[in-house]
């Protein structure tokens, strides 16, 4: 593929992309100052070498990256090469806009095929803290490439491919990180890593397919691998943590009933009353009584 | 019909069995509690999780298996893991999480008492080695490390005896757990005033010391109602895992010893004679007023080889350990004993009995160019049991043991127990199908309601069905190596303070 950069607001191939900032190749045959500096932007990044060796700076660490290597940076992160040097090579990039949240959390963008679920887990999966390389993923370069020749060609249909394309680049990617982070050997720390997501979302209504994506399994292996090493299903877990954080929470004077509901993940403090009461006997402002007293 | 619960509150899961009264195990469920590490020497546990998770399983077990058959619950028996700590304030409320047993926060208290002519009285009164295991150094640690929280403290519970307050209201705590605490006088049954000073309490500040076979109050009534047990269920507040699983193995006299490789491991005997060793190498236990059981504990269980599977083994499937596990073993199986003298040592997590070297680590010894990947395998598992062995030879010199049984989810897989009775040259006894521990509650609690006269009757009613003869040609082979384990564990001590230290930094 030949050199090219298309801009959101200059390329006529991106009129149907709004969400597509920028996306090019280049081919750098003599080292450039002041050709990469680092900076920040608002938009999320991929980048592909296809030839030579490069010093990237993301978020204040280094890192070098070969031929085949990803770099992924996330909205609001530093990136670039820390003396504004382009090195000589060849790589691909693309720039999207996406859209956060009041949490910090990607929305998932109107254009993507994705449902709520996938994509709330796949930008779980790429917020985690990990790092934002991935090695030898030679994928990524083929769905970009993939991305530019629709572009280019326009043949029928290519608006949807292009879209789809994308989506296939996240699927990719965050499935290449799971599998990076769980190399499927470790259940105990897995389960371990798991939980810890989950008891720092406790408020988000978790489905099993989410929590599987996390851990990079399917969801019927992942129902099988929970239920034999924590004896109970995924969700019957979740509730597990749930009233036990609940419990701690009742133990505060001045946290109201509503509020330690839904902090912990209940629809509302009729469920959270419900499930409360049918697991330990007590309403939870009983046992809010018994512990903390009337005072 | 009528039936018996036991209630084993472990450090990974908290595990209910469900006996008819001749001990047939009608249901058994677990549930999943995790530890935390928030720092690296830490290991603490959530109080609360376990008490729901506990409520949880034990829900699930009445209702899918006990009330559709009309189980009437006549006994619920508790047992847990030894030294854990837990503070709690005028309310009972936990003050933070509990600490386990793995926690080594105490490193330097344990450290500075064990050097000292203080220590060796407080271990002689209390047969609890001085380890930051011990909860009396954990709370040594709090009143050094936090003294605001230390202030506030009301009282210092262990796991269960939080779990038993909230099921009946009661502070209890049975001999077993107390005695492997480092705060009661083993000899007297009554707390040391040496380690109540050191750890800076009160014996107010403790739950209440009972026997093993106490009934504690009664279940509070709204967990009579949501559990849909009545209200004269007997709570027992049993024993620990640890005498627990001897007793469920039917040992009950000199000449036999327990083996229990779980992830972690331990070999005890029973006496009524407290073990004195003047190198502090064992504990001695209370099982009750007069039966003592004494041993020594690794670090260095069936986790090694589950590390090493997970490192070296070839996963055909995600997350299949058991298999991948199962495959390094046959691959073992293919090596001569002694794996064609290649030695590993074990200590990856630094070892307890019966060197007590938190530094040690784990080493491969002696390897030539002939040796395979079968080798390697074969030598994790023999280190791991030459360890196991060691804390028994070391036993055997205040011990006769003529014979062993063994159990724990490593022990009783048979490619372990044959090498335990190789190395060994004894024949060992093993039970599979279930736990040693549930089954010692099951005893405990038939005994308190009179199917049997005593412990010892109950104990001699176990019959370990399966037996592993020793062979005497691979014994030979074995203890030829085993001399050099030995003499390598205590020669490296100062090589492993070093690479210790430079692991610290």
């Amino acid at each position: 593929m030949n050199q090219f950069v298309l801009c959101h607001n200059t390329a006529s191939e991106l009129r149907l992309f709004p969400h597509i900032i920028e996306i090019g190749v280049i081919k750098n045959p003599a080292i450039r100052l002041n050709g990469f500096p680092c900076e920040i932007d608002r938009c999320l990044k991929l980048y592909y070498i296809q030839e030579g060796k490069f010093e990237w700076c993301i978020n204040d660490r280094s890192y070098t990256l070969f031929p085949g290597d990803v770099a992924l940076i996330l909205p609001g992160t530093e990136f670039g090469n820390e003396s504004n040097v382009l090195e000589i090579g060849c790589f691909s990039w693309i720039h999207l806009q996406v859209g956060k949240n009041e949490k910090g959390e990607l929305e998932n963008p109107a254009w993507s095929s994705l449902s709520d679920t996938e994509s709330y887990a796949i930008n779980k999966i790429l917020q985690s803290d990990h790092t934002p390389i991935l090695q030898k993923f030679t994928d990524a370069g083929v769905i970009l490439k993939g991305i530019q020749t629709e572009l280019f060609k326009q043949e029928i249909g290519f608006q949807a491919r292009v879209n789809h394309l994308i989506d296939e680049i996240f699927i990719q990617v965050s499935r290449q990180f799971t599998r990076m982070s769980n190399p499927g050997r470790d259940f105990p720390k897995t389960f371990m890593k798991l939980e810890q997501e989950l008891r720092q979302n406790l408020s988000h209504q978790w489905t099993v397919e989410e929590m599987a994506a996390l851990v990079g399994l399917g969801t019927t292996l992942f129902n099988e691998k929970v239920k034999s090493y924590s004896g109970f299903s995924p969700l019957n877990y979740l509730i597990n943590i749930r009233i036990s954080e609940a419990i701690k929470l009742l133990k505060i004077p001045n946290i109201s009933l509503t509020d330690i509901a839904l902090d912990t993940g209940f629809y509302s403090s009729q469920h959270f009353s419900t499930t409360f009461k049918k697991l330990t006997g007590y309403t939870p402002s009983e046992f809010r009584k018994n512990h903390i007293g009337t005072n | 019909m009528e039936c018996i619960i036991t209630i084993e509150l472990g450090t990974n899961a908290v595990r209910v069995y469900a006996f008819d009264l001749n001990g047939n195990i009608i249901g058994s469920l677990k549930g999943y509690c995790p530890t935390f590490h928030s720092e690296p020497d830490y290991s603490e546990q959530d109080p609360d999780q376990i008490f729901i998770t506990m409520l949880y399983v034990l829900k699930n077990l009445l209702n899918e298996v006990l009330h559709p058959k009309k189980y009437k619950v006549l006994c619920i028996c508790f047992s847990s893991s030894m030294h854990s700590v837990l503070a709690v304030d005028k309310r009972g409320n936990p003050m933070g999480k509990a600490i386990t047993w793995a926690d080594n926060r105490a490193n330097k208290e344990a450290a500075k008492l064990k050097n000292s002519t203080l220590g060796k009285k407080i271990y002689s009164a209390t047969g609890t080695p001085l380890h930051p295991m011990s909860p009396l150094t954990k709370i040594a640690w709090i009143k050094n490390n936090e003294k605001e929280k230390f202030k506030q403290v009301s009282k210092f519970l262990s796991l269960k005896a939080y779990i038993l307050q909230q099921l009946t209201g009661e502070y209890v705590i049975d001999y077993s757990i107390a005695s492997a605490t480092g705060l009661l006088n083993i000899h007297k049954i009554k707390w040391e005033p040496e380690s109540l000073k050191f750890a800076g309490i009160t014996a107010a500040m403790l739950p209440d010391l009972v026997p093993v076979d106490t009934k504690v109050g009664k279940l509070n009534k709204a967990y009579q109602a949501s559990l849909g047990l009545s209200a004269d269920t007997k709570i027992l507040v049993g024993s620990s895992d640890g005498c627990m699983a001897v007793l469920g193995d039917g040992v009950n006299g000199e000449g036999v010893a327990t083996i229990t490789v779980e992830d972690s491991g331990a070999v005890r005997v029973v006496s009524d004679k407290v073990m004195q060793d003047d190198k502090q190498r064992f504990f001695n236990y209370l099982l009750t007023e007069n039966k003592y059981i004494s041993g020594g504990p690794t670090n260095n269980g069936g986790v090694i080889f589950e590390w090493f599977t997970r490192q070296f083994g070839d996963f055909k499937n995600p997350f299949d350990l058991e298999h991948t596990m199962l495959e390094l073993i046959n691959d073992a199986s293919k090596v001569p004993a002694g794996s064609d003298g290649l030695i590993f040592l074990p200590y990856l997590l630094g070892e307890r009995a019966p060197i007590w070297n938190p530094n040690a680590r784990g080493v491969f010894f002696g390897i030539n160019i002939k040796h395979e990947k079968s080798h390697f395998v074969r030598s994790a598992i023999e280190g791991i049991l030459y360890e196991i062995y060691s804390i028994g030879k070391t036993l055997e010199e205040h011990r006769t043991i003529n014979s062993l049984s063994i159990n724990g989810s490593f022990g009783t897989l048979p490619f372990f127990t044959q090498m335990v009775a190789d190395i060994y040259n004894k024949p060992v006894r093993l039970r599979q199908n279930y736990q040693s521990v549930s089954y010692g509650s099951y005893l405990l609690s038939a005994t308190e309601m009179g199917i049997y006269k005593s412990l010892d009757e109950a104990a001699k009613t176990v019959v370990l069905p399966d037996l592993a003869t020793p062979d005497k040609q691979n014994n030979k082979m074995y203890l030829k190596y085993f001399k050099i384990f030995e003499r390598l564990s205590t020669k490296l001590a100062s090589e492993f303070a070093d690479i210790a230290a430079l692991q610290h930094q």
